[in-house]
């Protein structure tokens, strides 16, 4: 069968798929269900939940709040929350960028393309930083304040602690990349594939 | 431009175009559930970008760049989103008093040839049958003309191959 034949063929589609009569006002209220919109709602719940975390800890030790206010720990944490929300709100002005679907399908996948790129160096980098920067906390914490658990772990050796700290961080690293591999990275195989098919 | 004028304007583009977009969604999704989903999520993205649309290109063309990106990249992959063809999951047809037995068969055909495509090339094969100039092809598909014949050679190829075999 030639294909300007099917062509003639295609035509009577025209008249055999009819599309169910759908209420259009109805349908631009829902919520999208694309990714870039999945990644947008998961940046905004991750700004809420760092935001009302703090505040659930401050409501829970009300009775000794001007002990939590003196804590290294309740600052950390503080300053811990708020950087999530800072690399929250940047990731999810990386994802509006990629929202433009007018553009040349060509043109938008390499845009897709680059952006996802950054946000999965940057995402695994902070990840990464976030775990040095725990083991650097616990490393320091008793410098600063006394803690009884923190006493008894830098009781044992330096080798066993950091060989313990060592081998979470390959287990971190591993499961990021995994995670990853699963997810963004998958989107982003099949975005490099559509613009192969397009060479 | 007022929202609810905007919404007016919107719906009205829509309701002329809307047999593009389902048509797309028959390209990209076999099942009618996945049909619907996509059919609302390249409306979604349609509504987001149409405030933004300043006339500088077709309606027709923009909306094909919107339902096209939308259909290849706006929906995360699914198992049953057609990626090649199986006989059992073949679209199936809205009922029609019109169409004889000989087009329904020949209109399967069609379908099946075109569903062993990969999605780059669905696209293309979708507008070449609707009489797109190769020119419109490359505004929508940003794909240069020189490489779309190419391309559209071996799709016809292709098409030719497959339709033989089976």
């Amino acid at each position: 069968m030639e294909l300007d034949e099917l062509k003639n063929q295609w035509k009577q589609t025209d008249k055999t798929q009819k599309p169910k009569n759908q209420n259009i006002m109805e349908l631009i209220q829902n919520k999208s269900n694309g990714p870039i919109a999945e990644l947008k709602r998961s940046f905004k719940n991750q700004i809420i939940g760092m935001t009302v975390l703090p505040i659930a800890y401050i409501a829970a030790n009300l009775e000794h709040i001007d002990k939590t206010f003196v804590s290294a720990i309740f600052w950390f944490f503080i300053m811990f929350c708020v950087s999530v929300i800072i690399f929250a709100r940047l990731n999810y002005a990386i994802v509006e960028k990629m929202e433009g679907m007018d553009g040349k399908v060509k043109l938008n996948l390499e845009q897709q393309i680059v952006i996802l790129e950054t946000r999965i160096r940057q995402k695994l980098i902070g990840i990464h930083t976030a775990f040095l920067l725990f083991i650097g906390l616990l490393e320091v914490l008793p410098y600063f304040q006394n803690f009884q658990m923190l006493n008894k772990w830098h009781s044992l050796s330096p080798f066993i602690r950091f060989g313990a700290y060592s081998a979470l961080f390959l287990y971190q690293y591993f499961v990021t990349r995994m995670g990853s591999r699963r997810g963004s990275e998958q989107h982003l195989a099949n975005l490099k594939e559509l613009v192969k098919q397009m060479q | 431009m007022q929202k609810h004028e905007a919404e007016e304007q919107f719906e009205k583009h829509l309701r002329e175009h809307e047999l593009l977009i389902y048509k797309v969604c028959r390209l990209y999704a076999y099942s009618e559930a996945d049909r619907q989903d996509l059919f609302q999520e390249i409306v979604i993205q349609l509504w987001k970008a149409f405030l933004k649309f300043n006339g500088q290109s077709k309606f027709s063309t923009w909306l094909y760049r919107v339902a096209i990106n939308t259909a290849i990249t706006g929906l995360r992959k699914k198992k049953n989103f057609i990626v090649s063809y199986e006989p059992a999951t073949l679209p199936q047809h809205v009922d029609d008093n019109t169409s004889t037995e000989e087009e329904e068969e020949q209109l399967k055909v069609l379908h099946k040839a075109i569903e062993q495509l990969n999605q780059v090339e669905k696209a293309i094969v979708m507008l070449y049958m609707e009489d797109k100039a190769y020119e419109e092809m490359e505004d929508i598909l940003g794909i240069s003309q020189g490489n779309l014949r190419v391309k559209m050679n071996r799709i016809k190829e292709k098409l030719r191959q497959i339709t033989k075999n089976n």
